[in-house]
């Protein structure tokens, strides 16, 4: 990916479902760029689409209309191999419900994306275990940690591929204030070493954290005019 | 870490399930196994059998054939004789080669051991070319020659007098032992004709002939003069590779039966194996749609179910090997006892090949129980996976 090209550049994207006989306007036009280092919120009311902007940011989802071009790539109608592969190569996902694998060690959890990538990571799942503070934990199970420690294993999966872009879905949602604030924490920290991080939040520390933040409301961009923050 | 050892991690998450599908696929295989090593040994046992009696045609009297042969094989006393005179006639039928005469009796001595005794002369010797005789064949009166069992059995040493099991008062000398034949022979008392008859009072009889022709092609159409001769009337004809033809036959109906039974089981094993997979795919739907949205694609996700799938079908089949392997001898005595005509050798045959086939078989199955949960893991969107309650 180019560093002057934003890693993400939507235009006019919307999203309908159908619900029995009625249409659902998940995302309604919504068009907005990301640069490269950037640390994004998206926020706004349950049901205001942004959980299904984060999917189509993480190729999970297509677009009704619309374009979509990460690191430069037109990715809304790529197909399913081609999608799998650009979120193996470019993206990293920190889930709410953190997502690991309960039968894998920390080590492990981090590695897994790896294995899908064919990659040898041995060295860097330490570093990147030393780098959340968890190097100490490598040989425990999901099972034996703290919701905070959970999601900082997340994290540190999230970046075993070298992503260009992190994408995070309420990751302080299921944690107490303080363990909340340490992810924040961390999330800036990475930010600061030039990561770009997406995220989904309800959590006003965290959005403010951010430097900037997409407001979305009945599936509508409220704030941020393009390249603004 | 790889594909392999994530799968072996499913198989610690829920021990007790995968192991109890994968007792369904060892109890299935250990009895297809079973089948298929009773297949190869009561064939091999029986032709080795028949190859060792070393007569193309067995004449014995008038009655069931099966039960006559399997007298002439096993050992057992004759409720009929042939004259000894047919033997001249079926010596001189056009297309024998050689023919031996046999008179055999068996006595039930206090020690509750069969003494099979079996009265023959030096023309038996030209129909049992693998004999190895320690000592000479019986040509006095009272010379014996003795299976190894036998002589193991009765610690016998050669020169040495005996007194006769079962025929009290009767003395004999051992002039040879037969070296292991690993057939009925090395259970078998022989002697000269002449002391056979005479001891069990059947003078100018035979209990059996021993007959092997000049041209085995030409079974059928020797046969048909022994059947044709003067006395043919009077004795029955047993050619042994028809013989052989018709058991297996008869066996191989019911072997087909219990087949068709143990290939049922198996593919119920599978079903199983299918239904047990599908539910753990189920369970394992969110975990499934963070693998794909960190990077694996439908074909890893396929892969990965289809490994978990054969990780239980391979254990299953490894401990179905092994279960048949316990199993076989008490298996053996089983059918040992409900089989009208047994082979003296195994009838249960171990053969790796037949391990490797079932192991094979067994893999194979799995590819084919895992191909619906595994597709239907692999169709799991992202996005619909992550969801709680997820429906597969």
């Amino acid at each position: 990916m180019s560093n002057l090209e934003p890693v993400i550049a939507a235009r006019a994207l919307t999203k309908v479902y159908r619900r029995g006989p009625e249409q659902v306007h998940a995302l309604d036009g919504v068009s907005f760029e990301i640069a490269r280092g950037e640390f994004v919120a998206i926020t706004g009311a349950s049901g205001a689409g942004k959980t299904t902007l984060l999917n189509i940011l993480g190729c999970m989802d297509a677009p009704t209309s619309g374009t979509l071009r990460i690191g430069g790539k037109e990715v809304q109608s790529l197909g399913e191999g081609a999608r799998t592969l650009l979120r193996r190569q470019h993206i990293g996902f920190v889930f709410q419900h953190f997502g690991l694998m309960p039968t894998l060690t920390v080590a492990e959890n981090v590695a897994l994306p790896a294995l899908f990538a064919r990659r040898k990571v041995d060295t860097r799942v330490v570093e990147l275990l030393d780098r959340v503070k968890l190097l100490h934990r490598r040989t425990h199970r999901p099972h034996e940690l703290s919701g905070g420690e959970m999601q900082r294993v997340a994290i540190a999966r999230a970046l075993i591929n070298q992503p260009d872009l992190v994408l995070a879905d309420e990751p302080t949602g299921n944690l107490d204030t303080a363990t909340g604030q340490s992810i924040i924490d961390l999330f800036q920290k990475l930010n600061s070493d030039g990561l770009t991080i997406v995220t989904v939040t309800h959590n006003p520390t965290m959005a403010a954290a951010a430097k900037r933040q997409l407001v979305l409301s009945d599936g509508r961009l409220l704030k941020n005019p393009v390249g603004t923050g | 870490m790889s594909l392999l050892s994530l799968s072996l991690n499913e198989w610690r998450r829920r021990p007790l399930r995968n192991a109890v599908t994968a007792l369904g696929v060892a109890i299935a295989l250990a009895a297809l196994f079973s089948m298929l090593a009773f297949h190869e040994g009561y064939r091999d046992g029986m032709r080795g059998e028949i190859d060792r009696l070393g007569a193309h045609v067995l004449v014995v009297p008038k009655g069931c054939p099966y039960d006559a042969a399997s007298m002439a094989l096993h050992g057992a006393n004759w409720p009929c004789y042939l004259k000894s005179s047919y033997f001249q006639e079926v010596l001189h039928t056009v297309g024998v080669a050689t023919a031996a005469p046999a008179f055999m009796s068996a006595l039930y001595p206090s020690n509750g051991l069969q003494a099979v005794y079996v009265g023959v002369d030096e023309r038996i010797l030209a129909l049992r070319p693998g004999w190895k005789i320690e000592g000479v064949f019986p040509q006095r009166l009272g010379e014996l020659l003795v299976g190894s069992d036998i002589a193991r059995q009765q610690h016998c040493h050669l020169g040495e007098s005996i007194s006769l099991p079962g025929l009290a008062g009767e003395k004999g000398v051992i002039s040879g032992i037969l070296k292991p034949t690993h057939g009925a022979d090395d259970t078998f008392i022989y002697c000269r004709l002449e002391d056979a008859q005479t001891w069990f009072r059947h003078p100018a009889e035979l209990t059996h002939i021993l007959v092997r022709l000049t041209d085995p092609n030409a079974l059928n159409e020797t046969v048909g003069f022994l059947r044709g001769c003067d006395a043919g009337m009077d004795m029955n004809v047993v050619p042994l590779a028809h013989l052989f033809r018709t058991i297996q036959s008869l066996v191989n109906s019911t072997r087909l039966l219990l087949g068709c039974v143990a290939l049922i089981g198996l593919l119920v094993a599978a079903t199983g194996v299918s239904n047990s997979v599908l539910m753990s795919v189920a369970e394992r739907s969110r975990e499934i749609g963070v693998m794909r949205a960190i990077g694996a694609s439908r074909g890893d996700v396929f892969r990965l179910i289809c490994l978990e799938t054969l990780l239980v079908c391979f254990a299953g089949a490894m401990a179905g090997v092994l279960l048949a392997f316990v199993c076989s001898r008490g298996l053996e005595s089983w059918l040992r006892s409900r089989l009208p005509f047994a082979p003296s050798d195994a009838l249960i045959r171990w053969e790796w090949s037949i391990a490797g086939a079932c192991v094979m078989g067994a893999l194979l199955l799995g590819i084919m129980a895992a191909l619906l949960p595994a597709s239907r893991a692999a169709e799991l969107s992202p996005i619909e996976a992550m969801r709680e309650g997820s429906r597969v």
